[in-house]
């Protein structure tokens, strides 16, 4: 099968010179149409950047975004605005991603009108209430009129998605969307997404970091993990939480704080060496972990940059030390 | 990282009153679209040397709660009825009685709290040692030496190079060191009690746990008095050891983290439990807590919860239950606590660490 959206050795920089910083250092990763990549890292770790650059929010550095095998950089008009209707980006911030004086029927009929979906002004209302009902924003005529600061943060993540739904997209890149939404709500917004992949063939790349998330909405999918903009480990959910092998992955697993006393209790705790993380300013040489990391070698971990290389029970790990040592989190 | 060599005087925990009694607080905020019912009717005692948390969603009346404590409030906000007895050496005082003057010896010295955003606690302009110090001498502390001894054992003790932080302005500080620097500086005093609001809220994982791991040491070592004031129930379940659940302003069930975690009785708490993930604790079916949090202006009827409860009949729209026993040291205010239990019964809530067993069984099988 083609890819629906495949990055190819895809690097991000920002600034010039020795203020240069890499963001994003030579990410490869194919997303098949279907499937629910989770990108998960914590803040600075280039995660966002990915996700805009695979929606085509921001330009590449160096590397190929393809669309249905097609590089998008080489794309005609047509071929473009296709491209820019398939793929859709849901923001972590409903206040500050809803224009504040639009109501909600403008802001879900205006995309509707102005890529032709639907005939005239008719129509577009009766596609807008159809979407509502989609995301669950029932009844309907309840929120047609109303503005955004009149919406809970739940509702306004709601008209988000709508929103991306207007033209009928084929990729979502759902960016932390669900982090700034209360904790009771948050559930039934991440099962609307699952079904939105399952009646509309939806692929997502769901962006977070908070891994029981990633755990939770990408349990048939996969789980990709970044650390200061690289690509340290990726493979089959189930996988990657029981028997992850990156000591980058095992310390954040180790880390999470977890909502179960017993777990809590029962969790290992794993050293690392240094508490902060280092500057995208000076990136250590070698792999960019292994100021940190326990089970340092020198001379080889600190020298050469480690290559994503596949294991045998799924997926790949960017650690030739550790990718074939099976560690226990829960003792 | 070199320990310190700290001590507290904590008092013992044996025989004693408890230092913070909270009796019937309400805390209403007045607002252009009417009178915000915050906090309504809390009674709370907290323990010597206990930690408790206090989990709800956002408006749930659990920050406010937090800083009535330390009376911070806004000044549109009013507090009363209701009393906050505090305890220390034989000493006696309702803490919404005191002075300006005495509210000031209060808090730090007897009360400290330690806020959510570590950024905007700092004044930027300043250097830690300098805020250190002006902290110092408004409590009467003005022995330059002593302070910057006990200072600098503080940050060993949150595991920071006390050298760097203390001469930093508070932008060179990481999130992380913001926050460690932060809690040193609010034990500076040596509070009786230590209020927390969301410790470890928009920090990075490896963050989090060494701030977890802190707060652990506090408990462990030093058997510090806490307060946890989140919306995360990790926070809960990593450091406290009561939990107490708010939601419209009410805490609604209070008990051991264990029984709140395993066995809870209001259906509100069911409710967050069965809507949090865990990490390591396998494939879990999450259910969300239909309809949204109320309207703190205009209330529903009754018990507040009913509009989004499974459980809730027409006694519920009448009446509001009070929080009664349903165990050891376990209260709820649910009228329909005992179906919670029956519910429980036929879908009990797996302990994380058992999940997480057969789970990796599992997955070696397939292999």
């Amino acid at each position: 099968m083609v890819p629906i959206i495949e990055l190819k050795n895809v690097s991000k920089f920002f600034g010039h010179g020795k203020e240069r910083v890499t963001a994003v250092d030579s990410i490869s990763l194919a997303v098949e149409p279907g499937e629910i990549v989770c990108l998960v890292g914590e803040s600075g770790c280039g995660k966002s950047t990915t996700g805009r650059m695979a929606a085509g929010l921001l330009p590449v550095s160096a590397g190929q975004v393809l669309f249905d095998g097609k590089d998008i950089a080489q794309m005609n008009r047509d071929e473009l605005q296709t491209y820019r209707r398939a793929v859709q980006i849901v923001h972590q911030d409903p206040y500050a991603s809803l224009n504040p004086t639009q109501t909600i029927r403008d802001i879900i009929t205006a995309p509707l009108l102005h890529h032709k979906k639907v005939k005239d002004r008719t129509h577009a209302e009766k596609r807008a209430r159809e979407l509502l009902e989609i995301v669950d924003l029932t009844p309907v005529h309840d929120f047609m009129d109303k503005y955004p600061h009149q919406l809970s943060g739940g509702q306004r993540q709601r008209v988000s998605v709508a929103r991306a739904l207007t033209v009928e997209p084929k990729f979502i890149v759902a960016d932390e969307a669900v982090s700034m939404v209360d904790v009771s709500i948050r559930v039934s917004l991440l099962n609307m997404l699952s079904r939105l992949k399952n009646e509309f063939d939806v692929t997502f790349l769901f962006i977070t970091h908070d891994l029981a998330l990633a755990k939770y909405f990408a349990w048939q999918g996969r789980i990709v993990v970044m650390y200061l903009g690289r690509m340290v480990e990726e493979g089959p959910t189930p996988r990657l939480i029981t028997d992850a092998r990156h000591p980058y992955t095992q310390a954040l697993l180790a880390a999470v704080p977890e909502a179960d006393p017993e777990l809590a209790q029962h969790k290992r705790q794993i050293e690392l060496r240094g508490a902060e993380i280092p500057s995208l300013l000076h990136l250590p040489l070698g792999c960019t972990f292994h100021p940190r990391c326990p089970y340092i070698v020198e001379g080889q971990c600190d020298v050469h940059v480690p290559r994503l290389e596949a294991i045998r029970e799924g997926g790949s790990v960017a650690c030739p030390v550790r990718k074939d040592e099976s560690i226990q989190l829960v003792v | 990282m070199s320990k310190s060599n700290l001590e507290w005087q904590q008092d013992s925990t044996q025989n004693q009153k408890p230092p913070l009694s909270l009796q019937n607080v309400y805390v209403n905020y007045g607002t252009r679209k009417g009178n915000v019912q915050a906090v309504r009717g809390v009674t709370l005692d907290l323990y010597a040397g206990e930690s408790l948390a206090l989990i709800g969603e956002s408006g749930s009346g659990k920050t406010t709660l937090g800083l009535s404590i330390v009376r911070l409030l806004a000044s549109t906000a009013k507090v009363e009825p209701g009393t906050i007895i505090y305890r220390r050496d034989q000493r006696e005082v309702d803490v919404l009685k005191l002075s300006t003057s005495e509210l000031r010896q209060f808090r730090w010295r007897d009360c400290a709290m330690v806020f959510q955003s570590a950024l905007n606690a700092f004044n930027p302009v300043l250097r830690v040692w300098d805020q250190v110090l002006d902290t110092a001498q408004a409590h009467g502390w003005s022995d330059r030496t002593a302070v910057r001894e006990r200072f600098l054992d503080l940050l060993k003790f949150v595991q920071l190079d006390p050298t760097r932080v203390i001469n930093a302005y508070p932008h060179e500080l990481s999130g992380g060191m913001r926050q460690r620097t932060l809690l040193a500086i609010s034990l500076l005093l040596e509070p009786q009690i230590l209020i927390l609001d969301e410790p470890t809220t928009a920090l990075d994982i490896l963050t989090q746990r060494t701030i977890i791991g802190l707060l652990r040491r506090l408990k462990e070592e030093q058997h510090f008095t806490m307060i946890f004031i989140s919306h995360d129930l990790a926070i809960a379940a990593e450091l406290a050891d009561r939990v107490a659940t708010m939601y419209a302003g009410r805490i609604v069930e209070i008990g051991k983290t264990y029984d709140l975690f395993y066995q809870p009785r209001h259906p509100y708490t069911l409710g967050l439990i069965r809507a949090v993930p865990t990490v390591l604790g396998g494939f879990e079916e999450l259910f969300s807590i239909p309809g949204s949090p109320p309207d703190l202006v205009n209330l529903p009827s009754g018990c507040k919860f009913h509009p989004r409860c499974s459980f809730a009949t027409d006694k519920c729209k009448q009446q509001e239950p009070e929080l009664e026993e349903v165990g050891e040291r376990h209260f709820t205010a649910c009228w329909h606590w005992q179906d919670v239990e029956k519910e429980l019964e036929l879908h009990p809530i797996r302990r994380g660490a058992a999940k997480h067993d057969a789970l990796a069984q599992t997955t070696v099988e397939v292999r």
